[in-house]
This record gives structure tokens, C-alpha cells and sequence, in this order.
């Protein structure tokens, strides 16, 4: 049979109308001026690709294009055909591969990040850990953070309290503790990625008693003990990263969005881990575990009076909901234990 | 010489053909560990290349997956470098960010030489042999010396960079010419400016002259005060979603219409109105499918790009012979690529 096809010499533009035929393992190229006779295993012949048309390169840069592909795939059977191409062509494959790659995709957020957020948090030296809770202070005193206003004898008596706490093994005592003010923050706490505590003095004037205060600094210690701050860090890089590679083309304000809509679940996890941690802690000094339940309750109450006060403000209601969700839930939790 | 009629470039893709490949590249990216995405590189330039025809010949893409695969570790491992040590340590992380950038023009300048390597149209292919020196006076000094005078050097920067790229490519043995003045460039982003003021008077008008009929209630004192308000957010916003559509579309219609390659023309006509429509129906679909509109997005963007350029033969097309060859790297453009540091062709 004979294929009618475009030739390309490599060296000039010109298109020569040709025909294909195999004779043998040769393939016979014809045209008005020109003649080619080639081994069949000296020619590359790429895979298909959708509707384009099908090729032959010649070692010498000549090239053919033939716009017949079923009478190609015909004569040259089954030259240069890949397992990928056929996977290409037909929508089940497609679909398959739609399945695949959004149960791996979920198995890999799910699952491989977390892990792989572990490996690597339980890596990171510790001088690079405290260096980030330096620069962490540094950064945020001169914007958000102001100097505390507690009395020291009052931080005093609660540096004393943490000291005084019996730790099951594993760690889990924080570094230092930090207390400074913030009056956009409001009542609040943070375990930082080094190991660090930050108190804001609102949280310690809400609470009705040091063993409240004690509470959510067990809470916090649970965060501390299993490095959460740290993993959720490398964990949001990683979504933030694949994301912004996703949607990057076309708008990377829109990465940010499901973004942070991945991450809430990461950080709701942690919450119950810190706060399993907090109780178990509790429990074993003698401490309510109620209280941790009264000074968060104390703690939704606050922030709600604030953003209806200040709907303007509301912006740090959103940051705490987003950082301790489902507060409810977790009251619930910890009142039924 | 006679002229010719023009020779509209043509694309034949469609989004349900290319979302087989895309689906089937994207799995085995990833159950591959990212090794296989050099791969499904050159399958997605190739559909593309080989989709794009002129005068009855499609364009064809050659790049080797080795060597794209390893750009992309060299790549992937600076960018890892930078964002996680930039986490922990923000002056390591500036560090490695200044030795990035500036080795950028370097990298520009060799990924623009694997891209243009690595394309043929009728079994010749494409050359860059742009000089390093001029790249970092090009891609780094003149940015730079923009970024000093707030802006004012930018559409010269723009304009040699165009030039650069340009005058520098070959096709066959034939070098492009590129004939934009940085006047021309002046002209577009003046228009820019103008098309806000215009905005910003006629809002601020509009809030005036409803403000004092009291159709919508500002107390007296504040008219001006809210009427200053409303154009300023009001042309923000038109800037913002309007300039970029229209920019673009300007600056591609002025880069095309003024290159020539040989005794050829170009000619361009990508309409700002026509592309931000595309552009805002991608992302739109692009949101509400979750992702899986991606493919077709990116075949509607690629069919309107293309078919709006057209060749303007003098002469036969038949008449261009190959140049020499080298070999090149995909180091450059790979990680230009991840640094969203791409220039548009």
C-alpha cells in the first residue's frame, strides 16, 4: 500500500510531497525529485499524540508528516507505539486515571503530609528552632505585641505553677514563656514552633484562678510535646506551594483560598490532640479538667462580645476561629471526660 | 518582490483531546513522585506544537525529558531550598534569593535557548544566540534601574528585552528583526494612565452630580471627600481587573506587528475585550470545576493567542535554510518556569 505524506530534507523549508511504502524492514519515500530508502530500525518514529499527525525522523534532521493516521498505523503497525498513548486515547483510561489521581492526591494530604511533616519536624536542629522563635518575637513586638503589664510577682506565681506541674515522659515543657500584651490579639496563647509560649495578658486577667491559666498553658504543652506548631508549618508550606503551582497561572490570590481552607483541618486535628494531652495532664496533677473547659468558654464569650462591639474588628475573631476551631465541640468533649 | 496574502496561524487542539493527555500525564506525575512530569512536558508542548500550523505545516518540539527532568531536580531543589530555609531563617533565606536572582538572566537567557532549540517548523528549527552580558544588562540592570526611578524606565526595559529576545532568534539561518521603538511602549502604558484618569473623573463626576440632587445620601460637607473615594476604589478596581487584559493584548499586537523575520512580516490582533472575557471564564470554570477545567482552559487561551497572529509572506516560505545546531540545557528554563520569571514569546 502507499501513504501519501509531507517531506522535510532538514535543510530547507521546502515541503515535498511524497509516498510511503514498506518493502521489506526498508521504508521507500518517493517524490517528484526525490528518493529515500531507509532501514525501518534507523527511523524514529514518535508515539501517536491525540489528532496530530503522525511522524518519521530520519537520523540526517529529514522528517515526514503524514496526516493519515489510520493508514499509518496500518502500514507501520505498531512502530513507535507507547503504553502511554493508548492510555491517552480512550475516556475509560481517562476517568481511571481522574480516579487515581484524586484518591492519591487525598491519601497524600491525608495521610503522606502529616507523616512526612513528622520525619522532618523531628529533624529540624534546635538552634534553627529557637532562632525562628527569636525572630518571631522580633518581628511581631514592634507590630501586634506590646510590653506585658502584668505585675511580675503575677508571672512570677505562674512560671512557678508550670514548674510545679508533673510531666508524663515524652517532654513537652516549653522552653520559656513569653507575657506580652496585644490589643488586637486579645485573650489568647500560642505554642511557637521553637518550644516557646506566648501569654497575653488578657488571658491571664480573664482567668478566675491560676489553675485556669494552668490549663490552657496544658494545652498548650500538648502542642509543644508533638511539635504541632512546627508540622503544621511544613504542612501548610507544602499545600501553599502545590497550590500556588496549580492555580499559579491564573491567579495567585486564588491559591490562597482553598489554601487556607486545607489547612483548618490540620490545625482542628491538633486541637484535639493538645487538648487529649491537657487533660490527661490535668488529671494527673489534680486538676480539674473543667477548667480548661471554663477558661475557654470564658475565652468564646470574650471574643464574642468583641465582634459584636467592634465589627470592624471581627478580623481577629475570624484569626482565633480559624486557629482553635469548633470551640463548642471541643467544650462538649472535654466536660464529657 | 510580490506580496502575498496573509497566512493566519492556525491551532487544531481541542480541550476533550487534551484532557485524556492531561489526565493520564498528570496520574502518572504523581504516582511516579514527579519523576515522569518531564515527560508529560514534552507530550503537552508537543500537542501544542504540533496543533499550531502555518501555511499547512505544523510547529514541532524536541526537547529531551532527561534533560528537562534534570532542570527540574536542580530547580525543585533551590526553590525547596529557599522557601523552607526562608521559614526557619529569614537572612539565609534572602541569601539564597539574591544568588537566585542573580543568576537569573543567565538562566533566562539559556532557557530561551533550550525553548527555541528545541522548536522546528518544516525540519528546521529555531536558534537563540543571545550573549550573556547582554542578558544581565537586559533581564537584570535595566529592570533594576526601572525599579529606582519608580516605574518611568519600565516600558524602555521592556521594549530591550523584547529587542533582545528578538534580534537574537533565528529561524533556519534567518535572523527576526524587531523594529518597536520604546516610544510605542510609552504610548501603550500612557493610554493605560489616560483610560484611569478618564475612569477616575467620570466616577468622581457622576458621585458629585448624584451627591448634590441628593439622589444618594452623603451629608454636604463630605461630597467631595466620598466622590474622591468612590474613583479612587472604582479605578483600583478597573485597573486592576482592565490593565493587565489590555496591556498584554497591546504589548503582543505591537511585539508581532513590528517583527519581521527575513523579508516576512507579522501581523497581530489580539483584542484586550476578547482575551479578559477568556481569562475571566477560565478562571470562573476553572473554580467551579474544582481544577478539571484546567485542560480546556488552557486550549481556549492557547486557539484564541494563536489564531490571532498571522505571517505576511514576501516571497516563498520555502526558500529558509537550516543554521548550525548546538545543544543546550533545560537547567534555565526550568527553573525560570518555577520563579514564575517567564517571558512571553
Amino acid at each position: 500500500m502507499l501513504l501519501t505524506a509531507v517531506y522535510y530534507d532538514g535543510r530547507q523549508a521546502r515541503p515535498h510531497p511524497v509516498t510511503l511504502c514498506v518493502e521489506g524492514d526498508k521504508l521507500l519515500l518517493q517524490g517528484r525529485d526525490i528518493v529515500r530508502r531507509e532501514d525501518l530500525n534507523r527511523l524514529k518514529i514518535p508515539p501517536p499524540l491525540g489528532s496530530t499527525p503522525r511522524l518519521i525522523l530520519f537520523a540526517d534532521g529529514g522528517r515526514c508528516e503524514v496526516a493519515d493516521r489510520q493508514g499509518f498505523a496500518e502500514m507501520l503497525q505498531d512502530a513507535g507505539n507507547s503504553a502511554v498513548a493508548g492510555l491517552e486515547n480512550s475516556w475509560w483510561y481517562a476517568l481511571a486515571a481522574l480516579l487515581l489521581t484524586l484518591s492519591l492526591l487525598a491519601a497524600a494530604y491525608l495521610v503522606g503530609l502529616p507523616y512526612a511533616a513528622r520525619v522532618m519536624a523531628d529533624r529540624v536542629p534546635v538552634y534553627l528552632l529557637e532562632r525562628m522563635d527569636t525572630q518571631f518575637f522580633a518581628s511581631l513586638d514592634q507590630t501586634l505585641l506590646i510590653p506585658s503589664a502584668l505585675p511580675a510577682q503575677r508571672r512570677q506565681s505562674i512560671q512557678d505553677g508550670l514548674q510545679r506541674l508533673a510531666l508524663p515522659p515524652g517532654g513537652g515543657r516549653p522552653e520559656r514563656i513569653e507575657f506580652r500584651g496585644s490589643p488586637t490579639l486579645g485573650a489568647n496563647a500560642f505554642a511557637l514552633p521553637g518550644g516557646s509560649v506566648l501569654v497575653l495578658d488578657d488571658l491571664v486577667n480573664l482567668a478566675s484562678s491560676d489553675e485556669e491559666i494552668l490549663a490552657v498553658l496544658a494545652h498548650e504543652m500538648g502542642h509543644i510535646r508533638e511539635k504541632h506548631a512546627l508540622r503544621h508549618m511544613l504542612q501548610a508550606s507544602v499545600v501553599g506551594l502545590v497550590m500556588a503551582w496549580y492555580i499559579g497561572d491564573v491567579s495567585s490570590l486564588l491559591a490562597v483560598a482553598p489554601t487556607v481552607l486545607l489547612e483548618t483541618r490540620y490545625s482542628r486535628d491538633f486541637e484535639r490532640r493538645a487538648d487529649a494531652f491537657a487533660a490527661e495532664l490535668l488529671g494527673a496533677n489534680g486538676i480539674p479538667v473543667s477548667r480548661l473547659a471554663d477558661i475557654l468558654q470564658k475565652l468564646e464569650d470574650a471574643h464574642q462580645t468583641a465582634a459584636t462591639k467592634q465589627p470592624i474588628e471581627s478580623v481577629e475573631v475570624m484569626d482565633y476561629l480559624s486557629s482553635h476551631p469548633n470551640t463548642e465541640e471541643r467544650i462538649k468533649r472535654l466536660r464529657g471526660l | 518582490m510580490t506580496e502575498l496574502q496573509s497566512r493566519q496561524l492556525q491551532f487544531s487542539g481541542s480541550g476533550g483531546e487534551y484532557f485524556r493527555i492531561w489526565i493520564v500525564n498528570v496520574c502518572l506525575s504523581i504516582v511516579t513522585l514527579g519523576v515522569y512530569s518531564a515527560w508529560a512536558k514534552v507530550r503537552r508542548n508537543q500537542y501544542f506544537y504540533r496543533h499550531t500550523t502555518l501555511a499547512g505545516a505544523g510547529f514541532d518540539y524536541h526537547g529531551e525529558p532527561m534533560a528537562i527532568l534534570k532542570g527540574r531536580i536542580v530547580a525543585f531543589l533551590l526553590f525547596a531550598c529557599y522557601t523552607l530555609v526562608g521559614k526557619f531563617d529569614q537572612v539565609a533565606g534572602l541569601a539564597i534569593l539574591l544568588v537566585i536572582v542573580s543568576v537569573m538572566p543567565w538562566l533566562l537567557m539559556r532557557s530561551l535557548r533550550f525553548r527555541m532549540h528545541n522548536t522546528s517548523y518544516r525540519g528546521l528549527r529555531f536558534a537563540f544566540h543571545g550573549s550573556t552580558g547582554a542578558a544581565y544588562f537586559n533581564f537584570l540592570l535595566l529592570p533594576v534601574l526601572s525599579a529606582l526611578t519608580l516605574g518611568l524606565l519600565w516600558p524602555l526595559a521592556q521594549q530591550r528585552m523584547a529587542r533582545y529576545t528578538r534580534e537574537n532568534s533565528t529561524y533556519g539561518n534567518e535572523f527576526f528583526k524587531f523594529f518597536a521603538t520604546s516610544g510605542a511602549y510609552y504610548r501603550i502604558y500612557l493610554m493605560t494612565i489616560f483610560i484611569g484618569v478618564l475612569v477616575f473623573a467620570g466616577l468622581m463626576a457622576s458621585v458629585m452630580l448624584l451627591g448634590s440632587k441628593e439622589l444618594i445620601p452623603v451629608e454636604a460637607g463630605q461630597l467631595v471627600a466620598m466622590s474622591v473615594l468612590v474613583a479612587a476604589i472604582g479605578t483600583y478596581l478597573a485597573l486592576f481587573l482592565l490593565a493587565y487584559p489590555y496591556v498584554a493584548a497591546r504589548l503582543q499586537n505591537l511585539v508581532w506587528n513590528t517583527t519581521q523575520l527575513g523579508p516576512h512580516g507579522f501581523h497581530a490582533q489580539v483584542r484586550a475585550r476578547e482575551m479578559l472575557g477568556i481569562m475571566f471564564g477560565n478562571v470562573l470554570l476553572i473554580v467551579l470545576t474544582l481544577g478539571l477545567y484546567k485542560p480546556f482552559a488552557d486550549i481556549r487561551l492557547a486557539r484564541y493567542r494563536i489564531e490571532h497572529v498571522a505571517l505576511l509572506p514576501r516571497g516563498s516560505i520555502d526558500e529558509f535554510v537550516a543554521g548550525l545546531q548546538t545543544n543546550t540545557s533545560a537547567a534555565g528554563e526550568e527553573l525560570a518556569e518555577m520563579f514564575d520569571f517567564d517571558i512571553a514569546l
